[in-house]
């Protein structure tokens, strides 16, 4: 199975405490999960009510954000990176 | 003894902390730094519940047995996944020996039975037969204010904006609009009994028929628990504003008038808390230390707080992150000496 990092943005490390988690998962859904097994309080903040990330929450796997992808269910690779970044927006 | 001021804003929280004398002060913080602090409360039991949120991540409520660590809850109040309605903050926590309340925007009630690990949904208010109609007034539709009766815990008021205060006889199990009285800002057209703007709510600490509301439309107290209000406003520069606080030894009231609904700052630049020590029959302003020319600086509803104390100590934070704070029950005020972001919500927490 691979070994992936979710890059956390420093904001939330109230809820995890550290800004990288290293998770083993096959899909980039399942990587989520395994954060949100290790942090539950983790999901609220990335997710909404819709099931979904919230609207400024931007998740990306390596370079691509993850709102290109038709699902969650993208496959990884050894040592991708995930990176939760907050869009830019407002002035 | 030490006392210690929490102040909440839109980027963090700070301490302020003093002996009984409440003439020095440390400040230390922030604390939870970039997250807006929009409530705190202390538990019967001793705990420190303080609820964050932010415009990316969402909201939280993290609990604390010291100020300094702190563990965010995990079941914490929140819609369910589906739902049409989000959860954007929590607004204030009522805690009681039963029970504690957190009013959320979108407006809503939870509580919870077992010290705030877990909230659930108060279905009786949140999906009261109104709700459809209800209208949110320029903070959003939040649910802001609740009280309990200390006796009678199983009567529950909930202020909620641009709707009305609301009564629960039974618990939470069913609600009942209370606002006869009060000036209605936004008429439903089927619906009489809602669109009411209530801003701040305080209850006679040994009387809980005795409420005093400082309404969108003025500042009104209930003698019947709510059934029906009258205005009380002899002495006030303005009927608008937002925070309404008492000091439970004394009884008296503070509140900070603002000029309308339209301009939304203090009167002719003069930063003034008005105090009444007659159960509001009438207003005297509370001025010495607080900047009286060409500030137009405003208080948020959560932005006032008293203390426990013999005198009571009282503190006022600003829109433009001022902090004013009086040892003598606002008789005297000095300014902290820091300038925070826009202050959200002031608590002031005694410990022995």
């Amino acid at each position: 199975m691979p070994r992936v990092t979710i890059e956390l943005p420093s904001l939330l490390t109230t809820v995890t405490g550290e800004e990288t988690l290293t998770v083993d998962a096959d899909t980039l859904r399942e990587a989520l999960d395994r954060a949100f097994a290790e942090a539950p309080a983790l999901r609220g903040h990335l997710f909404d009510e819709s099931g979904t990330f919230r609207p400024h929450v931007l998740c990306f796997l390596n370079d691509v954000n993850s709102r290109w992808f038709e699902d969650l269910d993208r496959p990884l690779g050894d040592g991708d990176c995930i990176t939760i970044l907050q869009a830019v927006s407002g002035g | 003894m030490r006392v210690v001021t929490l102040i909440g804003t839109e980027k963090g929280a700070f301490l302020c902390r003093s002996n009984g004398d409440r003439r020095n002060w440390t400040i230390e913080g922030p604390i939870f730094k970039g997250w807006r602090v929009t409530a705190s409360a202390r538990t019967p039991g001793g705990r420190y519940l303080l609820a964050t949120a932010s415009q990316v991540y969402g909201p939280a409520l993290h609990v604390s047995t010291d100020l300094e660590n702190w563990k965010q809850i995990e079941r914490g109040p929140a819609y369910p996944e589906g739902s049409d309605r989000k959860l954007n903050q929590i607004w204030t926590l009522t805690c009681t020996p039963e029970r504690h309340y957190a009013g959320v925007d979108v407006a809503g009630l939870f509580a919870s039975a077992d010290d705030g690990e877990s909230w659930e949904p108060v279905p009786g208010l949140n999906d009261h037969p109104t709700r459809e109609s209800w209208f949110p007034g320029g903070g959003g539709l939040c649910a802001h204010v609740v009280l309990v009766d200390p006796r009678k815990p199983e009567r529950i008021w909930c202020g909620i904006s641009a709707v009305g205060v609301w009564r629960s006889d039974d618990g939470g199990a069913t609600w009942q609009a209370k606002n006869q009285g009060v000036r209605c800002v936004i008429e439903d057209e089927k619906i009489p009994e809602i669109g009411y703007c209530v801003h701040g709510l305080v209850q006679d600490p040994d009387d809980a028929d005795v409420i005093y509301r400082q309404d969108h439309a003025g500042m009104y107290r209930s003698r019947n628990a709510g059934d029906t209000w009258e205005k009380i406003e002899d002495g006030l520069p303005s009927w608008f504003g937002f925070p309404i606080a008492i000091d439970r030894r004394t009884k008296t009231l503070f509140s900070v008038p603002m000029e309308s609904d339209e301009y939304r700052m203090p009167v002719d630049g003069r930063f003034a808390v008005y105090c009444s020590r007659n159960g509001g029959d009438s207003w005297e302003p509370l001025t010495d230390g607080l900047p009286q020319e060409r500030n137009y600086a405003g208080v948020l509803r959560g932005a006032l707080a008293v203390d426990t104390l013999d005198p009571a100590g009282v503190a006022v934070g600003s829109t433009q992150g001022d902090v004013f704070v009086s040892a003598d029950g606002g008789a005297a005020w000095q300014r902290l000496p820091c300038r925070l972001p826009r202050v959200l919500t002031v608590e002031t927490y005694v410990e022995e």
